[in-house]
């Protein structure tokens, strides 16, 4: 099973039937993988932000929703992700691509790197990171998690992972 | 028409449909005509109401989901059309109390004044439903054809402007004490589960 299909599975584990995406390349195969049944109701959206309210009115119909999106999208949304989810606490669960990383020679990605995590920490945001194949067990202990913490958190998913051991 | 007046219609014709509102004008004066706890009022994240009612409608798919935003509110998220549109709700339903300004700022005018046309907009982006209302009794005697008719539908309430601050006041609770208000009020409306069993 590639990692796409292992997150999909893990996801169906968790409950989800909601999710809102904006793809980068990075978590493109997984939405795509979202989007080949319909097990999962998929919203593509025009902005980031919508995803995340969408998230948050799914939680209020008492269904399990997941916004994805890659790291530039998730700064576009800071602003909502406060003053809807972190006002109400509500939670929301998000999955992004960790752009940015040592291994990831964009230079627009560059200050997604450095400053995504600590913006994170400032806003007390909590997040996990899935590295390997091994780690995608994991989703529903964060998923739960974010539910118990009633905020956003992000699970974020590193070009190690989706593009594979010594990818270009 | 006030917009007072427009959505003291729209509440006295919304039957069973639950309310989420844009912050504001729109959040306020849905508290003042209804003081109902089994809608959602918008503190922040000015535009997201049309994507928040968005995701309950698909989630609660036999309860008809009324959204009440505004203008300034839509101008904020104008792909929020595009995304109703492709869902294709059938029991949502977008209002839009318009007025030209940002009324709760005292006024002041909003972008591109006067020239927008949001119904053309709106079935650009793809609802075949798409309307504007400007008079009281024409939205008297419509408002039942559309509370019945499918979603999604994109109704404008073309209200007069009002000069400087309404001083409608908010709603009495806020933050954490509306999620759980709100969300308490949908799990014994309609039986669904929305905190687990230790309350989160």
């Amino acid at each position: 099973m590639d990692v796409s299909a292992q997150i999909y599975a893990e996801l169906t584990k968790c409950g989800v039937k909601v999710a809102a995406s904006l793809p980068d390349d990075w978590v493109a195969p997984l939405i795509e993988r979202i989007a080949a049944d319909n097990r999962i109701r998929h919203v593509r959206v025009a902005r980031e932000a919508e995803a995340v309210a969408i998230c948050s009115g799914a939680f209020f119909g008492g269904v399990r929703a997941v916004a994805l999106m890659g790291a530039t999208g998730l700064l576009t949304c800071t602003g909502e992700l406060a003053t809807l989810n972190l006002r109400h606490q509500i939670p929301v669960f998000l999955i992004v691509s960790q752009r940015g990383s040592i291994d990831d020679h964009r230079i627009y990605q560059e200050v997604q790197g450095r400053r995504t995590i600590p913006l994170l920490q400032a806003y007390d945001f909590p997040y996990h990171v899935v590295d390997r194949p091994e780690d995608i067990a994991s989703i529903p202990d964060a998923f739960e998690t974010c539910r118990l913490q009633k905020r956003p958190f992000v699970l974020f998913l590193t070009r190690r992972l989706v593009k594979g051991e010594g990818a270009a | 028409m006030k917009a007072r007046e427009a959505i003291d219609l729209l509440a006295r014709h919304r039957g069973d449909a639950v309310a989420v509102c844009a912050l504001g004008m729109a959040a306020n004066e849905w508290w003042a005509a209804t003081k109902s706890e089994d809608a959602f009022y918008m503190h922040g994240a000015m535009g997201f109401a049309a994507s928040f009612a968005l995701g309950l409608a698909l989630s609660l798919p036999q309860v008809p989901v009324w959204l009440i935003n505004a203008d300034g509110s839509l101008c904020m998220n104008l792909g929020c059309l595009l995304t109703e549109a492709a869902q294709g709700a059938r029991n949502l339903k977008h209002f839009v109390i318009a007025n030209g300004v940002y009324q709760t700022v005292g006024g002041l005018a909003m972008v591109n004044e006067g020239r927008t046309d949001y119904v053309a907009i709106a079935r650009a982006a793809g609802f075949s439903r798409a309307r504007t209302i400007a008079a009281l009794d024409d939205l008297e005697r419509q408002l039942p054809a559309i509370a019945a008719e499918d979603g999604p539908s994109f109704t404008v309430l073309q209200v007069e402007p009002e000069s400087g601050f309404l001083r409608t006041p908010p709603m009495t609770y806020e933050g954490p004490e509306m999620k759980y208000r709100f969300g308490r009020a949908l799990e014994r409306r309609f039986g669904i589960e929305v905190f687990g069993p230790q309350g989160y």
